[in-house]
């Protein structure tokens, strides 16, 4: 194991640099049919949808509420950043309190 | 090919919406900053791994490993590969859309994409945004945020309180919540919500987080592969 700074950087940096660029790339070749296209889609969704579920698994009740509050906020206000922000103050204000 | 609009008015539109993201991106990087000086980097340091790396996640997996004194480069390679291959999958999804922007203008949007602002781009594109300049509209408060964050994080290492007492470690999933409510329209957008989730459960069991997140983004597209295959 090299302890050089630099070079640990660059190593890191090729690597994130490289997954930033690939799929972009690679989708360049592939033709847009109807099945890639709805695959496409769907994707966005099931990434985000993943990430909820693992937040939920690996948290607890002040996590989960707050989660809820959040999408309670979106579809009350449709204003869907501000939504995010008002879950991370209700997760905030819950672990203060001791939930 | 004519290209497709890239202009200041949709810059502008990306800015506007990123700053609340900026704000929590900031906090986020107060968290790697901090992290960053307990394993002994000055702020120089942090702030460039940050600028390089680009990817809070990424970074933070990375730390644990080179704390852990046994790293080796092809480790800290494949950390970095596993835990960002997310980003292939945003590449894919993003690249109908943004590459008709014109070659340059793909590729430098790309180097400012994030978690947030891939989930709120996609969702604007969703919602019939046509300006490309959006995307790295958006990009400009987070990468402000980011680096400040973790230059102030790792410089202010001892007065700062823990990033988690702030809630902010819940931001990522707190802003997929409200993209995933506010993008979901129609029944046939449920099945990839639910597979998801499902897929991502099983895999975290069996694997891991980071393969999880993969694994439910591959899942929910193959699913709507099929789905679309029936009704042709």
């Amino acid at each position: 194991m090299t302890d050089s700074f630099p070079i640990q950087l660059a190593v890191m940096t090729a690597a994130a640099f490289l997954c930033r660029m690939a799929g972009f790339t690679l989708m360049r070749f592939v033709p847009l049919t109807p099945r890639v296209e709805a695959a496409l889609r769907a994707t966005p969704l099931a990434v985000m949808s993943g990430i909820v579920a693992l937040a939920l698994m690996k948290g607890g009740l002040a996590e989960g509420l707050a989660l809820s509050a959040v999408a309670a906020f979106t579809l009350a206000t449709g204003r869907d950043v501000t939504a995010a922000l008002v879950g991370v103050a209700v997760v905030a204000a819950l672990r203060w309190v001791g939930v | 090919m004519t290209h497709a609009l890239f202009s200041m008015d949709g810059f502008r539109r990306g800015v506007r919406d990123g700053v609340p993201l900026g704000f929590s991106i900031f906090a986020y990087g107060l968290g790697f900053g901090l992290v960053a000086a307990q394993a002994g980097y000055g702020v120089g340091k942090a702030v460039l791994t940050s600028a390089a790396i680009y990817s809070g996640s990424a970074q933070l997996a990375a730390m644990n490993l080179l704390q852990t004194g046994e790293a080796t480069l092809w480790a800290l390679f494949a950390t970095i590969l596993v835990i960002n291959a997310r980003y292939l999958l945003f590449g894919a999804a993003l690249q109908p859309w943004l590459w008709q922007a014109g070659k340059l203008r793909a590729y430098g949007s790309l180097l400012l994409l994030g978690d947030s602002n891939w989930m709120l781009t996609m969702r604007m594109i969703r919602a019939g945004e046509e300006d490309r300049a959006y995307l790295v509209g958006t990009g400009m408060p987070i990468s402000v945020g980011w680096l400040g964050g973790t230059g102030l994080g790792a410089a202010a290492v001892a007065v700062l309180p823990r990033p988690e007492a702030m809630g902010f470690d819940l931001m990522l999933a707190a802003f997929a919540v409200s993209m995933v409510t506010a993008m979901t329209k129609s029944r046939s957008d449920l099945m990839p919500v639910i597979v998801g989730a499902g897929v991502a459960l099983g895999v975290a069991q069996l694997v891991g987080p980071a393969p999880a997140i993969i694994a439910a983004g591959l899942a929910g597209g193959a699913i709507a592969a099929l789905g679309a295959g029936e009704r042709a």
